[in-house]
């Protein structure tokens, strides 16, 4: 900043919440916008993530030779699972059909999603690095299978800089599950904390310590007259500091963000029409359905990176069904499925989505073999952790519409065809928001860091 | 012509394969091998290039890829065809059946590949030692005679000189000295992270002596909160957490012991040279350094430094889990003591400063062969006390056995079925392969229940107990050798107290199956009163590296284990039990004097003191490791000796061959001639005095990092550290009574315009306090501090925002009151507030911490609640002791600020106060109300939290 900037702050300290400059300076804390290394496709992302890791031959990719030989053994060598499981082959309670004009196959799990499948890219050979969810979800988010690496969507932030000027870049909405790994799936890691990711909790209040504490507004106007009045004095006795200024109009920010989020939860002026189209009041789908409104609410007003969590459902331990996979399965899909295939329609209607990444999936996939009951945890039949081959989909932002990418082998344990690493998948991601992965770097513990470590591709052959 | 196509031709017509090559083989290479596997690689995948034939037929990492002629043999075939778990190519997707027949083909024809040339020479680069030890940071510290200056008048220190040196030279002049009252808080503050009292404050600026500064700094280096404040430096270093993380997030049950050791050490000034030595190899010193009521060992507690990081609750891969541990650990020693970042040579040379990958798995030998144990640290004499005890147990219970000799006990009989296998029954008369620790369990395994042993069906059978000669108060654990988990079924027969039932560590007697370092599976006594089976399910440990702890931690609690048996059958084996006797031995004894010993025991029971637990680095199967190909530890090179850096130790470093290296590693990195050590830890010191190191990158002397802006200054430091026995106390006396430290923070116009990142310290920079600092303040200030030292940490305060598994119950929103070092570090629930204020996750070592400003800062302080309900208290404080409201104003600004207010900020307060109270008028705390009001301004002002 330039000193005469600084010196007319230091005159000018004064007023809250009518000073062009002080707004700058906040911006300027709130990293604000910067350029891409090339033109983007994509604005903002938005992350729906299936915590617990869904099953890719029960949702998108269908495996006819599990039901042929299920009960029998696997004729292949198979890894270490994390509850040794058994190597009997479990074929799909579901059934699938083929969609749109693209004809992908979509199990009965996604009724609503599947009217969607032509504007989507699924990725049936994604492969990850870890087998635990813990490590997993690091991994996913991450790109490092260990706690404190910046979440992608701090990296976005810290690419191209937030676009709302009184919301965080990235915020995390939830309703009642935190992933395994906790909030260092969302962490900043070595990156500023500015471009952590903020936890919206479902319900009126949604960010820790946004509420004022007076409820007559007018209170707290006052106890921020003094505070700016006392600061010219501050100012004055310290000189120029930047790192005061700074925190001086950090406040300007903070005032703002109490009225942007309840601004951003008031469905007012949404039809009922939208309302129900989210599934907000159905039994299974309001949590998820309000998130995903929440999502395109966010979108419009610049928001980078949108995380959106799977509600809680009693008795069901997110999409980790180690057992009863065909219930635990079929609940959280009916909580999600028809939000989301809202919330593509909503973005597509709106001209959205073409400026919108959407990505589904979990941190890993699941076996083909069953994790049969063991007397204790697990009482019907599921299947255990695979990160050697799973589907996740991606729509919008510049992805191809329509494509089925990539296969897994005929029992869907391995992908075997055009495989898609995490760091690839990453890579393509920062690539449709108009960044080099390879460039996108922040020097800490003596190198320059990266989402993708020393890794990844873009995945050329699903860019529009 | 045709002579001459047919001299070049002729070797490539002659062998038929050829054209099978360059139609069949040669396009799949090009097309899907050559861009991972070729000679102009600096490093190609797995090592193998593809690109020419010597190449192609030598192979990689992990061997020739084929045999001519030999196709049922080749890693090739086996990689094209998927079915090798661990290696499949091209990783892009598995290529047609019929193209990999082809592969086949052409080895069976004898792999004819007609591409000439020899690869080229390697690239491999190797590493220069003698080079790399020209940078500055590896040349020995050479002690520099102090340099001329003009305004000789202005060196008060020795570092005076150095940095006078330099201003003068730029033509710059030094700020002039802060005020009394800016010098106090600043020195406050960064010695032990809390404002002056008032106390505080009125000897100081009372004292007129030229000796006032010496004084105060005396005075503050000698008051316990210096160790607090010193100590969190230090854990930001060893990435010091009380949990494993991970999924549930379990406890590290003695991490807080840790914690106040470290505290103790920076108050005592242990030398930084016995520090060193206790954190790698406490365990292993001759003469153990003890508490100073002589009750501990401190030595020993040193090494639970290691044992921070993440842990992991369900890992698939035991050796790699392993691996992972260590390369935390190396890289956390390199960068806490050396400020090196060795880890980066865990894949490969480290691409930057003189350490091959060699080095690291030298580092990595010793630290495989380490492990850690909850081990009690009980000195000598406090043990011998204990001791003193059991003897006296041991004498009343003999005397009580005497007045009514019971029959002989007719063991019970353990009837083993196929596949059962018997880990240990203590029949062999020791605790043979088992470490005991503590009073409870030695000497060994007991063939004779204490009279008082509730044991109602006990028959003779030798057992681990921790009931020792008679009594519940013992404590103590035992801990087996690593084993690979055999069976599916563990079943123990055990006896003991009543737990809790949390399936936890927190559990106070327990069997623990520990896997890859996770307390994974607990076996706990139902309090039923005999020998029963408690039986658990080894479904995720099985084939894992495992051991069993046996912990007693219970001051009215036992353990008694009879049997561990490995099994298929989720039924533990039959065995003959006797019938039921009475609940113990003496309730059948009815004889005059019993009730009178039973009395003699009680008092003795009740003198035995508590003995203390602690995260202890030990010594396993000492090792040296192979180099990890590309850091993968399932493509494994050459074994490598343990020892120290070559860059330091000389191009042939002498092997450590006794016990896993520990000590002599130790002994390596505290040697006075090291280059870094010293170097490292004033740096350390001084960026924390100054903001900044005279190194910036504290962490990173290496050829990444910034080189010094001051050697000659920082040598100096290193040299009179090491001549002044490593005495941390003496060095801040050094930095602190200089005339740069006693500097006030108003930059010069030109050194503003020629200096901007003050790399010359014309002035002393503004800096913001830790959250933790924050958190203190608001404490101190408002009243609610509570100034205890040490013990277990205060449960962290867990809001509606947090969220996940292993969330603990929260604990209370003021911690308390107690400092904020106490607040337990959960490595899955970090307090917001901290985390806001840059608190460094605890992952590796931090020597700098950021200092953001981001919104939920200004958030946390206008609307968090705890912040609110201090400010309350400090208003009910000051209403209760300041009658007038003026001079409450004038008391809220010297408290906070260190300084009365201006007029004009008095009158402004006063008329907030004013508006405030006839706002609220209608409430009955209108007073408080408005009052608060004022002291969160207060908390919320830049003053507050930043320092000059």
């Amino acid at each position: 900043m330039s000193v005469s900037r600084r010196q007319m702050l230091a005159t000018a300290a004064n007023g809250f919440g009518g000073l062009a400059l002080l707004h700058m300076l906040a911006r300027e804390s709130q990293a604000a916008e910067r350029k891409p290394h090339y033109p983007a496709k994509a604005k903002s992302v938005i992350f729906l993530f299936m915590d617990g890791g869904p099953s890719q031959m029960d949702t998108f990719d269908p495996k006819p030779r599990l039901t042929r030989e299920n009960g029998q053994k696997i004729p292949i060598e198979t890894p270490t699972t994390v509850f040794n499981i058994s190597d009997k082959v479990y074929g799909s309670p579901f059934t699938f059909q083929q969609y749109g004009q693209s004809g992908a196959w979509v199990s009965d799990l996604f009724p609503h999603t599947a009217q969607c499948v032509d504007d989507m890219t699924i990725i049936r050979s994604m492969v990850a690095d870890h087998s635990e969810h813990t490590a997993a979800n690091y991994f996913m988010h991450s790109g490092s299978g260990f706690q404190g690496r910046p979440s992608m969507g701090a990296w976005v932030n810290y690419g191209l800089g937030s676009a709302s000027e009184n919301l965080p870049g990235f915020i995390v909405l939830e309703s009642g599950l935190i992933p395994p790994g906790g909030m260092d799936c969302f962490g900043s890691g070595f990156l500023p904390a500015t471009y952590q990711g903020t936890l919206f909790r479902k319900g009126d209040h949604p960010v820790a310590d946004l509420r004022p504490l007076e409820s007559d507004p007018t209170l707290q106007r006052d106890k921020l007259a003094l505070l700016s009045k006392l600061n010219k004095g501050v100012v004055r006795r310290f000189g120029q500091v930047s790192e005061i200024e700074a925190t001086i109009a950090n406040y300007e920010m903070a005032f703002r963000m109490q009225s942007a989020v309840p601004d951003l939860l008031d469905f007012s002026q949404e039809s009922e029409a939208t309302k129900t189209m989210y599934g907000i009041g159905g039994k299974l789908t309001d949590e998820f359905g309000r998130e995903c409104l929440i999502a395109r609410r966010l979108v419009e007003r610049g928001v980078r990176f949108i995380e959106l969590l799977s509600p809680a459902r009693p008795g069901i331990d997110r999409w980790d069904q180690h057992g009863s996979l065909e219930s635990g399965h079929r609940i959280n899909a009916q909580s999600t499925d028809q939000p989301i295939a809202a919330l593509l329609k909503d973005l597509k209607a709106r001209g959205l989505l073409d400026s919108t990444l959407v990505v589904w999936g979990g941190e890993f996939g699941r076996t083909p073999c069953a994790q049969f009951p063991d007397g204790g945890y697990v009482t019907r039949i599921g299947r255990d952790h695979n990160p050697f081959g799973f589907t996740m989909w991606l729509a919008g932002g510049g992805v191809k519409k329509g494509l089925v990418y990539g296969a897994t082998d005929e029992y869907g344990y391995f992908a075997v065809e055009n495989k898609v690493h995490v760091h690839d998948l990453h890579a393509t991601m920062l690539h449709l928001l108009g960044m080099d992965h390879t460039k996108l770097t922040y020097y800490y513990g003596g190198r320059n860091m990266r989402l993708t470590d020393v890794h990844g591709n873009v995945i050329k052959d699903i860019l529009a | 012509m045709l002579s001459i196509l047919l001299t070049f031709a002729a070797p490539l017509l002659a062998a038929p394969g050829d054209d099978f090559f360059e139609t069949r083989i040669r396009p799949v290479l090009a097309e899907k091998c050559y861009s991972c596997h070729n000679a102009k690689l600096k490093s190609p995948f797995g090592g193998l290039t593809l690109d020419t034939a010597p190449a192609f037929l030598k192979g990689g990492d992990s061997g020739p890829a084929f045999r001519p002629g030999d196709p049922a043999s080749s890693l090739l075939l086996e990689a094209l065809r998927y079915t090798n778990l661990r290696l499949k190519m091209p990783p892009t997707g598995k290529l047609p059946d019929s193209v990999i027949a082809d592969f086949e083909t052409w080895i069976r024809m004898g792999a004819p590949d007609p591409r000439s040339a020899a690869p080229p020479a390697s690239p491999k680069p190797s590493i220069d030692l003698a080079q790399g030890r020209r940078w500055w940071a590896f040349q020995p510290v050479r002690k520099p005679v102090l340099p001329n200056v003009r305004q000789r008048h202005w060196v008060r220190s020795p570092i005076d000189a150095f940095l006078l040196a330099r201003l003068e030279a730029q033509q710059l002049t030094p700020a002039k000295p802060a005020s009394k009252r800016d010098f106090l808080r600043r020195v406050t503050f960064d010695l032990t992270g809390l404002p002056p009292t008032p106390q505080d404050t009125s000897a100081y600026l009372n004292d007129n002596t030229p000796q006032a500064d010496e004084r105060l700094i005396d005075r503050l280096l000698a008051s316990p909160h210096y160790g607090e404040r010193w100590a969190r430096h230090w854990l930001d270093l060893v990435r010091f957490a009380e949990t494993n993380g991970h999924e549930f997030d379990n406890d590290k049950l003695d991490a807080w012991r840790y914690r106040d050791y470290v505290i103790r050490a920076f108050n005592e000034d242990v030398p930084y040279r016995q520090f060193i030595l206790e954190h790698l190899a406490g365990d292993l010193l001759p003469r153990p350094r003890l508490s100073r009521d002589g009750a501990l060992l401190e030595s020993p507690l040193g090494g639970g430094y290691l044992w921070f990081g993440e842990v992991l609750n369900s890992a698939t891969d035991s050796v790699k889990t392993r691996a992972d541990t260590v390369d935390n650990q190396i890289d956390v020693t390199a960068k806490a003591f050396l400020g090196l970042t060795v880890s980066c040579a865990r894949c490969h040379d480290h691409k930057f400063d003189p350490i091959p990958s060699s080095d690291y798995y030298a580092l990595a030998g010793i630290l495989h062969s380490s492990y850690v144990r909850e081990d009690v640290v009980d000195s000598p004499s406090h043990s011998g006390i204990i001791q003193a005890h059991l003897l006296k147990l041991d004498d009343i219970n003999n005397t009580i056995r005497s007045l009514r000799p019971l029959p002989a006990p007719r063991p019970s009989a353990l009837r083993l079925r196929p596949g059962d296998v018997l880990f240990e029954d203590f029949e062999r008369g020791a605790f043979t392969g088992w470490y005991a620790s503590g009073a409870a369990f030695a000497p060994g395994p007991r063939r004779q229940a204490a009279p008082n042993q509730p044991i109602h069906n006990y028959a003779g059978e030798a057992m681990a107990s921790s009931f020792g000669p008679g009594s519940d108060r013992l404590t103590g654990a035992l801990t087996s050798k690593k084993f690979n988990m055999p069976k599916l079924w563990v079943h123990v027969r055990m006896a003991g107290s009543k737990g809790l039932k949390s399936g936890k560590e927190r559990e106070p007697v327990r069997l623990t199956v520990v896997a890859d370092d996770h307390k994974s599976e607990h076996f706990v006594p139902t309090g039923k009163g005999g020998w029963e089976w408690v039986t658990v399910r080894m479904t995720k440990e099985i084939n894992r590296s495992c051991y069993f702890e046996i912990v007693d931690r219970s001051q009215n609690g036992h353990i008694a284990v009879d049997a561990i048996v490995f099994s298929d059958l989720k039924d533990p084996p039959p065995t003959d039990e006797p019938p039921p006797g009475p609940a113990t031995l003496e309730a059948a004894i009815a004889h005059p004097q019993l009730a009178s010993l039973q009395a003699q025991r009680a008092a003795v029971e009740a003198a035995i003191p508590e003995s203390a637990f602690g995260m202890i680095s030990m010594d396993e199967n000492p090792r040296n490791v192979r180099i990890h190909l590309r850091g993968s530890h399932r493509n494994l090179g050459q074994e490598v000796p343990r020892h120290f850096l070559k860059v330091i130790a000389g191009d042939t470093p002498t092997p450590y061959t006794a016990g896993s290296g520990r000590l002599a590693l130790a002994e390596a990195i505290a040697d006075p001639s090291n280059p870094l050590t010293a170097r490292v830890f004033v740096n350390r010191v001084w960026k924390h005095h100054f903001g900044q190191g005279i190194v910036r990158t504290t962490d990173n002397f290496g050829k990444t990092g910034e080189p010094p802006t001051h050697p000659e200054l920082l040598d100096y430091l290193a040299a009179a550290f090491v001549e002044n026995r490593w005495s941390v106390k003496q060095l801040h006396r050094m930095l602190l009574l200089s005339s740069a430290y006693r500097m006030s923070s108003e930059a010069s116009e030109a050194a503003a315009r020629t200096d901007p990142r003050n790399d010359l310290l014309q002035h002393m920079p503004v800096r913001r306090l830790e959250g933790e600092a924050i958190r203190d303040a608001i404490l101190a200030v408002s009243g609610k501090l509570d100034r205890t030292l040490f013990g277990p940490g205060i449960a962290p305060h867990i809001s509606r925002y947090q969220d996940g598994r292993g969330k603990p119950k929260s604990g209370p929103l003021d911690g308390a009151g107690r400092r904020s070092i106490y607040i337990q570090v959960r490595r899955n629930f970090l307090t917001p507030m901290f985390l806001a204020f840059d608190y460094p996750l605890p992952v590796s070592t931090i020597g700098t911490r950021g200092s953001s400003t981001v919104p939920s800062q200004a958030l946390l302080m206008l609307n968090n609640e705890f912040i609110a309900e201090s400010a309350r208290a400090w208003a009910r404080h000051l209403l209760a002791s300041q009658p007038e409201a003026a001079r409450r104003v004038d008391t809220l600004f010297e408290t906070a600020f260190l300084r009365p207010p201006e007029d004009w900020e008095r009158e402004e307060s006063l008329a907030f106060i004013a508006r405030r109270q006839s706002a609220l008028a209608a409430r009955p705390d209108a007073a408080e109300n408005a009052w608060a009001g004022l002291c969160h301004v207060i908390f919320n002002s830049p003053e507050f939290i930043y320092v000059r």
